[in-house]
């Protein structure tokens, strides 16, 4: 008996280390980014030679990267820590290429989404290769030019799943049948948001790694500038550097709002976000890529506030730099003009021209992006996605059904043997018996008992392990599917690699074409400058000459509109506006940044230095009008601070 | 040689086809709207602009049009300071109610251009005046034949009819330069500001040629690409074997089914091995 009690307690507690309760993967029936979304429409319009928004998001691996990219995806995992030796294994190899394979169906519903609330034309797709870079650090690149066009925002967004499957019916992320983990962050051009480095709002894991890459991006601009280059740079995705481990970078955050009014990063929770029973039967019989479970319950709220987040941004700031970096390809004389712009006549003509050229480009690449979702969307790569999800759910409903199976199994197998304790626990000793009628009574109902508290133990035992065998089982479930599904996913990743080459190939060709076509029609049509950017030597308040000004030069100075970049040890600054004999003078967007953070000052300056009204934006604090005497804040302003970019000169010339 | 080949194109017609009608047969109810804000302007030029509209070509809609368009286009710009300078130095003054078809060949004429730059600014003048003058009927003429036939809107045809505006708003302009206004201190002004008018004219002109150019490079390139990419996706997508997945959750479903029955064996050895005694 005692035996029996030892046994049975220790596989109840072997049941419950090991199994424990068992979770059902619920998920959650509303994310945080369906509430209180906001609905407001857009209010800017496209701007001139950009887009309004670029998504991004892994598409492939490079067969060179693979084994790294599985390797740093089980090692960071994000939602809690992998068991031993998850890294090499079949499932979780299977759990990294799927959140591959699922990221690149998926963001084709933000895609859709997002196209939907925005003008023709302003959406583009961004698939990323993950792939090794020159020093054998995984990093990923874009396969299409979409980011070399100047965007608004530019969205990263991926689906997640935890790397061990063991733990997946557990509280980890997971993108698997109706469940859906998106990982996301929207980010502008640190020059319309230098506070925030650009990161407006991203789920929680990537928030310092997109901060990073916003200033990493930020700095290597800035050193492009200083060599008199306007070369674009192009962040790797956040969800690579996540898994890198880059060196993040702090940065202020608050809760979600429909815009930051303290210059702060949104954070979105990582949530693992459940498709309704009604939208997964759809699913199930849709034979095209009408039926998508995830527009309702995620996609359309989050382009609902990436429409607010662009509604609350300055898109021309937003755009300069891409926009010049652009335009530099065809015109450099023109590029560095382009910043602030010019109220001049020829300018205007030979601006106009060059918006044309950069808006024909935009829609020939929105053409691709169109081709990329309808290939991959609405055609069989789509419809084996879906069909992989469908089977995933009914695994995944298995699962559940095992689970609530093995916490009865576990309820069952806790009450009988308290029950078989009890029992056995209630006898009373036949010594002390008066008759031998009575002995012969209390021995019959000792010997009763005893059967009895012996049978409810043993079925204790009999529930403890089963409860155990419903664990194995559920995990054997999972672990068949993702062996099993190997070759669907290398042929699904396989497709969609000859999918997007042969859709950046045909593009290229035909996009060299049109740019030579283009180039020529620009050359032949457009009138002459009057004034032309050059690079000269743009200065410190101090007058000494450290830094580089590309724009309109006199005397080997900078002297009008432009941008000018200074270093100075860690302290580095970057200005775009008005100066004269060198220094910044009239108005202007200062921004410095400091290995602290980054603080933008824009308004009047005079010698180099804020001077008059000027609006400064910090890291978590609402945007300040100040009042500045040669660099002396002086107090608070109630007066509108200038700003280069609205045509306002202010007296300073071009 | 656009801009010459409609001149020429549509002069013979006009000539060709002398007719004296009301440009009003033509009119719709926007016209006629458009007429009603005009009323008093309208109303008090309504002879003067049927007269000076006569030996407009009227059965070639395309032909009217053009003629239309260039009046128009030919007074862009124009404002008070403008037409004093014109008043000054257009000598003599074109006869009131001279068909405005004559005063522009008259403008085209090379040798009146180079013998006599005053009369060209003075048929200017009169041009210019009749396209204030007459706005509300030219505009309703344009209109109403847009809406007649929509390929009027076409703007390689409007380019050319801007060029050709724009040929005549320049010969006024050297006659101007010839005549000395832009070195007269009264009026250097107001000949800069027509010169100045001229310049933003013609780069809008020139961007409309830079637009239709590029608007139909883009058409072709969008078309063509968008075929490309659509073959070359199904060809892709043809090449995907649903097979692989089916075989694959087949599998799945096949070892999860073995997976269950090995549970359910050991779940009776088990049941026999506890409730049999062994336990």
């Amino acid at each position: 008996m005692i035996k029996q009690l030892l046994f049975a307690s220790s596989l109840l507690a072997l049941g419950a280390v090991t199994t424990g309760c068992a979770s059902t993967a619920k998920g959650v029936k509303t994310s945080a980014v369906n509430a209180s979304a906001p609905s407001e429409k857009l209010r800017a319009n496209v701007p001139d030679g950009g887009v309004l928004a670029v998504i991004r998001y892994p598409a492939i691996v490079e067969a060179s990267a693979k084994d790294a990219y599985h390797k740093a995806y089980a090692k960071r995992a994000i939602g809690g820590s992998t068991g031993r030796g998850v890294t090499n294994t079949i499932e979780t190899v299977a759990v990294a290429d799927s959140t591959v394979v699922k990221s690149n169906y998926f963001a084709l519903s933000l895609y859709k989404e997002l196209a939907a609330k925005l003008p023709e034309h302003s959406v583009l797709l961004s698939p990323h290769t993950i792939k090794l870079g020159p020093g054998g650090e995984l990093t990923s690149e874009p396969l299409t030019a979409a980011e070399d066009l100047p965007a608004v925002v530019s969205i990263d967004f991926a689906t997640y799943s935890f790397p061990d499957s063991k733990k997946m019916m557990g509280d980890v992320p997971l993108t698997f049948g109706d469940l859906i983990t998106p990982l996301v962050t929207v980010r502008t051009d640190h020059r319309a948001a230098a506070p925030t480095q650009g990161v407006l709002m991203a789920s929680k894991p990537l928030v310092s790694r997109a901060a990073a890459e916003g200033r990493e991006t930020a700095l290597e601009t800035i050193d492009a500038m200083q060599r008199g280059n306007l070369d674009p740079v192009i962040p790797e995705l956040d969800f690579v550097s996540y898994i890198t481990n880059d060196t993040p970078q702090k940065v202020s955050v608050q809760k979600l709002e429909t815009r930051s009014d303290t210059n702060a990063t949104m954070v979105l929770p990582v949530e693992k976000i459940r498709v309704p029973t009604s939208e997964m039967t759809l699913l199930k019989g849709a034979s095209d890529g009408r039926v998508d479970p995830l527009d309702d319950i995620y996609t359309d709220a989050l382009s609902s506030r990436i429409v607010a987040l662009i509604n609350g941004l300055d898109t021309d700031k937003a755009i300069m730099m891409g926009k010049a970096a652009s335009v530099a390809e065809f015109d450099p004389s023109l590029a560095a003009l382009t910043f602030v712009g010019s109220d001049k006549a020829d300018y205007a003509a030979r601006a106009a021209y060059a918006e044309r050229l950069l808006d024909a480009q935009r829609k020939y690449l929105s053409v691709q992006s169109l081709r990329i979702f309808d290939g991959i969307h609405n055609g069989e790569l789509g419809a084996q996605v879906r069909d992989m999800i469908s089977a995933e759910h009914k695994v995944l409903e298995e699962r559940r059904k095992l689970a609530r199976q093995q916490n009865m199994a576990t309820m069952l197998a806790i009450a009988s043997v308290a029950g078989g304790i009890a029992t056995g626990a209630g006898g009373s000793n036949c010594r002390n018996s008066q008759t031998q009628a009575e002995y012969n009574r209390c021995v019959r109902n000792q010997r009763t008992r005893s059967a009895a508290s012996s049978a409810m133990i043993q079925a204790g035992i009999f529930s403890a392990t089963e409860a155990y065998s419903k664990a194995q089982l559920s995990q054997q479930v999972g672990t068949n599917y993702l062996n099993s599904i190997v070759p669907a996913l290398d042929q699904q990743t396989t497709v969609t690699v000859d999918l997007l080459d042969s859709n950046e190939t045909i593009t290229a060709i035909r996009y060299e074409d049109l740019q030579a076509k283009l180039q020529t029609l620009y050359s032949s049509r457009q009138r002459s400058l009057d004034t032309v950017a050059t690079q000269c030597a743009y200065l410190g308040a101090d007058g000494a000459k450290r830094g580089t000004w590309l724009g309109v030069c006199d005397g080997g100075l900078a002297n009008g509109s432009g941008a000018g970049v200074l270093e100075t040890g860690s302290d580095v600054m970057e200005y775009y506006g008005y100066a004269r004999d060198g220094l910044a003078n009239g108005p202007g967007l200062m921004i410095r940044h400091t290995p602290i953070g980054s603080v933008s000052y824009e308004g009047s300056f005079a010698n180099g230095r804020p001077d008059g009204t000027v609006r400064v934006s910090q890291p978590g604090r609402a945007d300040q009008t100040r009042n500045y005497v040669s660099g002396v804040d002086q107090g608070a302003s109630s007066q509108k601070a200038a700003s280069p970019f609205d045509g306002i000169t202010g007296g300073a010339v071009n | 040689m656009l801009r010459a080949s409609l001149i020429s194109l549509w002069l013979p017609a006009l000539i060709a086809f002398p007719i004296s009608v009301s440009a009003q047969e033509a009119a719709t109810t926007q016209e006629l709207y458009a007429m009603t804000q005009g009323q008093n302007v309208a109303g008090q030029n309504q002879d003067r602009c049927i007269t000076q509209m006569a030996e407009f070509p009227t059965d070639d809609p395309t032909a009217r049009y053009q003629f239309f368009k260039l009046v128009s286009d030919v007074g862009y710009g124009a404002d008070s300071q403008t037409t004093a300078l014109f008043n000054h130095y257009g000598q003599p003054a074109v006869e009131a109610g001279t068909p405005v078809l004559s005063v522009i060949e008259d403008i085209a004429n090379p040798v009146l251009r180079q013998a006599a730059p005053e009369m060209i600014v003075s048929s200017m003048n009169y041009l210019v005046d009749f396209a204030e003058a007459c706005d509300v009927y030219i505009r309703g003429q344009t209109e109403s034949l847009t809406a007649f036939d929509a390929s009027l809107t076409n703007p390689e045809l409007n380019t050319a009819i801007a060029e050709d505006a724009l040929f005549l708003r320049q010969i006024l302009s050297e006659s101007l330069s010839r005549l000395g206004a832009d070195t007269d201190p009264s009026w250097a002004g107001a000949a800069m500001a027509y010169s100045n008018s001229l310049v933003s004219q013609r780069d809008a002109v020139e961007f409309a040629a830079f637009e239709t150019d590029i608007a139909e490079i883009e058409t072709l390139f969008m078309d063509d690409l968008d075929g490309r990419l659509a073959r070359s996706n199904d060809v892709i997508n043809s090449e995907m074997d649903r097979e692989i997945l089916g075989d694959a959750i087949t599998l799945s479903d096949d070892m999860n089914k073995a997976a269950r029955e090995k549970a359910k064996q050991e779940r009776l050895y088990r049941l026999l091995r506890i409730f049999g005694g062994g336990g």
